[in-house]
């Protein structure tokens, strides 16, 4: 007996030819790396009447120089990101969250652009990406434009559209990011991720940005906390003015005591980095 | 119905796949591939594993139609003129195999570490067959055949 019930596959060339098998199909699915997608038809009765592959689409893949960022083209592999040197350079907490997501062989085959638009919020990257202020850019019928990750995670958008790629604006001079999980595996998703990323210029700090995977929710900024960064050129920023900033943002955040308590230990460590790293 | 082009184990195989067709099931049910196992289908586990491009992938979350012009190799093509990869005789030298079950899978995916990095310390192969779950548990075996195969291959190599 078949694995997966009947549809259409289709492979196009183009994005053209993408967007246009979109349009007319009923139900379309769009393929990346299967790894979302594929798990997906197994599980629900519910199913699409096309499956339209991206794999082909050549401009859909690549990482390159755009503007004053670096444009990842959607159907770039997990593993192509974590072995560019573009990446790793400019964005190393990207490089850290990819190469924590899932197992040596789901990163061979998932997609940054999957992974994004499977709008599972509870996964690694996203919050990376929030953090480091990324944007989309999407294709429809009507034309292409460009949506902060931010908003495009929580605010649905039009149904019918394809994520061309992710714009990684450059300037974050700092980027991190810390993961728990619940086991000792690093290949169990995580049960909380903080990810930071700023601006430093010598021992100046600004445009700091804390978002934290909470699991549970929509990734939430530690807005609080980011002022206290914010603020690290001023004088020495001490362990319990980042305590009392957290349990500010916990009000707001609705964190539980286990997961304040790990963000605690994070941000202790960030700050040991960023003394060594501004002074 | 799709025609695809597909090299499986060296040889280009034209076929005739239905659109939602598994490469799993189409190299074990259309082409008697038995090496690739069907186990959890939600690549958790990695029975299913081949190798596209010499990247180790699942083949329980391919669709056979998305494969055309791909160059596979299953567990049945590391064998060359009917000797046994490296890796094969380490596992079986080694005591790496217990029921057998999580074994095509495991030495596909040390394949795919071993062509990436000849001599990978006991923690990279480790991380390398995360993917890979071994139901008897006899992981510390497996590394030691891993890194046994990759001392003979780089011994062989160097002769």
């Amino acid at each position: 007996m078949p694995i997966l019930k009947d549809f259409k596959f289709h492979s196009p060339g183009s994005l053209n030819a993408a967007l246009a098998l979109l349009e007319k199909a009923r139900a379309p699915l769009l393929l990346a790396g299967g790894t979302f997608a594929l798990n997906y038809l197994k599980k629900v009765s519910k199913y699409p009447t096309d499956v339209i592959s991206l794999k082909k689409i050549s401009s859909l893949k690549g990482i390159k120089a755009q503007g004053k960022g670096l444009w990842v083209g959607a159907m770039t592999a997990i593993y192509e990101l974590i072995g560019s040197r573009a990446v790793c350079d400019a964005f190393p907490s990207v490089i850290e969250a990819s190469s924590k997501l899932g197992t040596t062989p789901i990163r061979n085959m998932a997609t940054i652009g999957g992974n994004i638009a499977s709008r599972f919020y509870w996964v690694d990257l996203p919050a990376v990406l929030i953090s480091l202020g990324a944007s989309v850019t999407l294709a429809t019928k009507k034309g292409k434009k460009t949506v902060a990750l931010e908003k495009f995670l929580s605010v649905p958008p039009e149904k019918k559209y394809i994520l061309t790629g992710i714009v990684l604006p450059k300037g974050n001079s700092l980027s991190f990011y810390f993961r728990h999980t619940k086991t000792a595996q690093e290949t169990d998703v995580p049960s909380l991720g903080l990810a930071f990323s700023a601006v430093k210029k010598g021992r100046v700090i600004s445009c700091a940005r804390c978002i934290v995977n909470t699991t549970s929710s929509f990734p939430v900024a530690l807005k609080k906390v980011e002022d206290v960064f914010n603020n690290f050129s001023s004088g020495d920023i001490r362990m319990d003015m980042i305590e009392k900033a957290l349990l500010e943002d916990a009000r707001a955040t609705k964190l539980d005591d286990h997961r304040l308590h790990l963000l605690a230990v994070d941000l202790e460590k960030l700050l040991g980095i960023l003394r060594q790293k501004c002074v | 119905m799709k025609k695809v082009n597909i090299e499986i184990d060296s040889k280009v195989q034209e076929l005739e796949v239905r659109d939602s067709e598994l490469l799993i099931e189409t190299l074990r049910d259309r082409l008697g591939l038995m090496g690739t196992k069907y186990s959890c289908l939600e690549g958790d586990c990695g029975v299913c594993t081949v190798l596209i491009g010499g990247r180790n992938v699942l083949s329980c979350l391919i669709l056979s139609a998305d494969c055309d012009g791909e160059k596979i190799t299953t567990i049945e093509g590391l064998a060359k003129n009917g000797e046994p990869h490296q890796l094969q005789k380490s596992f079986i030298e080694k005591g790496a195999i217990q029921c057998g079950f999580c074994t095509p899978g495991m030495i596909l995916a040390a394949h795919s570490l071993l062509d990436k990095d000849p001599d990978p310390e006991d923690e990279e192969i480790a991380r390398a067959l995360d993917g890979n779950l071994c139901r008897c548990t006899g992981y510390v075996k497996i590394i030691d055949a891993v890194r046994d195969a990759s001392q003979k291959i780089n011994r062989s190599t160097k002769s």
